[in-house]
């Protein structure tokens, strides 16, 4: 890659040498798990403060840590990152560190003083989640007027200087409404969007009405290739979450970072993503559960877990041979290893099999069948737990079948 | 030496139906059939037109400053 292309990337952008040398590129910390929203698709079921969240010397101490490993890029979330009262500090150390930091927020109560706070510790950038306009955003985050608050945190963010981008949940309720939700986040300034598709997990694993079905690949992918030209037009950069995909014809015009040969080259959690949980529980990825916890930095030092631990060595260490169901014999299973592991052990109980797919919902309609989820267990109620769900395979229905022509 | 992360299996764009391909030594895209390297170079060929054709007009209007 040339120099002046690499100047331009992202700085959580992951190259060749980064996947060598296993440097967590990005690093997710959930600083505290309390939260002043209520969200029906949290997978990390926040709310209350973990119960031994980290002093503020050992979240200090944990900074110098993840410095000492390379990584570029720490962003914050919770819960909601700004309840807890030394954040400001956590933000400052992190700057002076040398690594780039931005706070993921609901944006409920990201006040001017917040922000400014912020913006004088030297936050880089915030993303702001809205999920769907209006009443579906307030419905999916619990409270009336949420939307609103979230959108004038937007502004407000703007108006700093900062960098603004916003978060999206891709699901049956905020599917329709994507294309008009563009238009909102243009005109409120923000130049980036990452969306993901919502996944079972967490409060989300006990709202299956919610949660697409693996053929809606078919409508999702084509609407995002059309976001994503758009958008650039327009100023705005969409990013697609390693959940969203994968290949099919559009896979170089949605994922592309100024390379239209980019594309997704399987779960990068433990390679160059890190994900930290409040009370010091390091993981592979922020969004997967304890069986993926690599140790706690009370106990062992970042380095250690980071290179030795099994649980983060998991997914480097893998083969052919844990892939199952479809993504087994899939034309892309080298590459791809079965998409991103937290959904697919959210849905299926297990990694490997990955039914959200747009190039296995192409290969099923080329058969005339489509795939349907159907929930047989609940999960027990615990932050970043799942349920479980089997895999339907149907014909693909006559009114379906009766749409397509329609539409041509 | 630290264990290496895993090392991404390398796949191209073909340029016919721009779906990603493996590089198994196949000369036609498995989807679409395109020959592969020809679609290259014709696609090398119209980005190369296309920049002679954008530096001409910025610097047509270069000199209409």
């Amino acid at each position: 890659m040339d120099a002046r292309r690499a100047d331009a990337l992202p700085v959580r952008y992951a190259g060749l040498d980064d996947i060598v040398n296993r440097v967590p590129v990005s690093v997710v910390w959930e600083i505290t798990l309390a939260c002043d929203l209520a969200c029906s698709h949290c997978g990390s079921r926040a709310g209350h403060r973990r119960r031994d969240e980290l002093s503020t010397a050992e979240a200090l101490d944990l900074v110098d840590q993840i410095a000492e490993l390379g990584a570029r890029d720490v962003g914050l979330i919770g819960g909601e990152a700004y309840l807890r009262k030394d954040w400001l500090e956590i933000v400052a150390a992190i700057r002076a560190a040398g690594m780039r930091c931005d706070l993921q927020t609901g944006g409920r109560n990201l006040s001017e003083e917040r922000v400014a706070s912020a913006a004088a510790a030297g936050l880089c950038g915030v993303g702001i989640s809205l999920d769907g306009l209006g009443a579906t955003h307030d419905k999916l985050r619990g409270l009336p007027g949420s939307y609103e608050l979230a959108l004038a945190a937007l502004r407000r963010v703007r108006a700093h200087g900062l960098s603004a981008a916003v978060n999206s949940q891709i699901n049956a309720y905020t599917l329709p409404q994507l294309r008009e939700l563009m238009d909102v986040i243009i005109e409120a300034g923000a130049t980036n969007w990452q969306l993901a598709i919502t996944t079972a997990m967490g409060n989300a694993a006990d709202h299956p009405d919610m949660l697409l079905q693996p053929w809606q690949m078919l409508e999702v992918m084509p609407l995002l290739a059309e976001l994503a030209v758009e958008g650039r037009e327009r100023g705005l950069f969409l990013q697609p979450a390693s959940n969203v995909g994968y290949y099919g014809p559009y896979e170089s015009v949605i994922r592309n970072v100024l390379d239209p040969e980019i594309y997704f080259h399987g779960c990068n959690a433990g390679d160059t993503v890190m994900g930290i949980e409040a009370d010091g529980t390091i993981k592979s990825c922020p969004g997967l559960g304890s069986a993926y916890a690599g140790g706690n930095i009370r106990e062992t030092r970042l380095r250690e877990i980071w290179e030795k631990s099994e649980p983060i060595a998991w997914n480097r260490r893998r083969t052919l041979d844990d892939l199952w169901g479809f993504c087994r014999t899939c034309y892309y299973a080298e590459t791809c290893m079965g998409g991103c592991t937290w959904t697919s052990h959210a849905l299926m109980g297990r990694a490997g099999n990955n039914p959200m797919c747009h190039h296995r919902a192409l290969e099923m309609d080329r058969r005339g069948l489509r795939e349907r989820l159907v929930k047989v267990k609940d999960a027990p109620g615990r932050s970043f737990d799942h349920g479980e769900f089997e895999i339907v395979v149907e014909p693909v229905p006559a009114h379906v079948l009766d749409r397509i022509a329609v539409d041509g | 030496m630290a264990e290496s992360g895993r090392i991404p299996v390398p796949l191209r764009l073909c340029r016919g139906c721009r779906r990603f391909v493996r590089m198994d030594g196949r000369e036609d895209c498995a989807f679409c059939g395109t020959d592969l390297d020809a679609a290259e170079a014709e696609h090398e060929a119209n980005v190369t037109e296309m920049r002679r054709a954008a530096q001409e007009l910025r610097e047509a209007l270069a000199g209409r400053g």
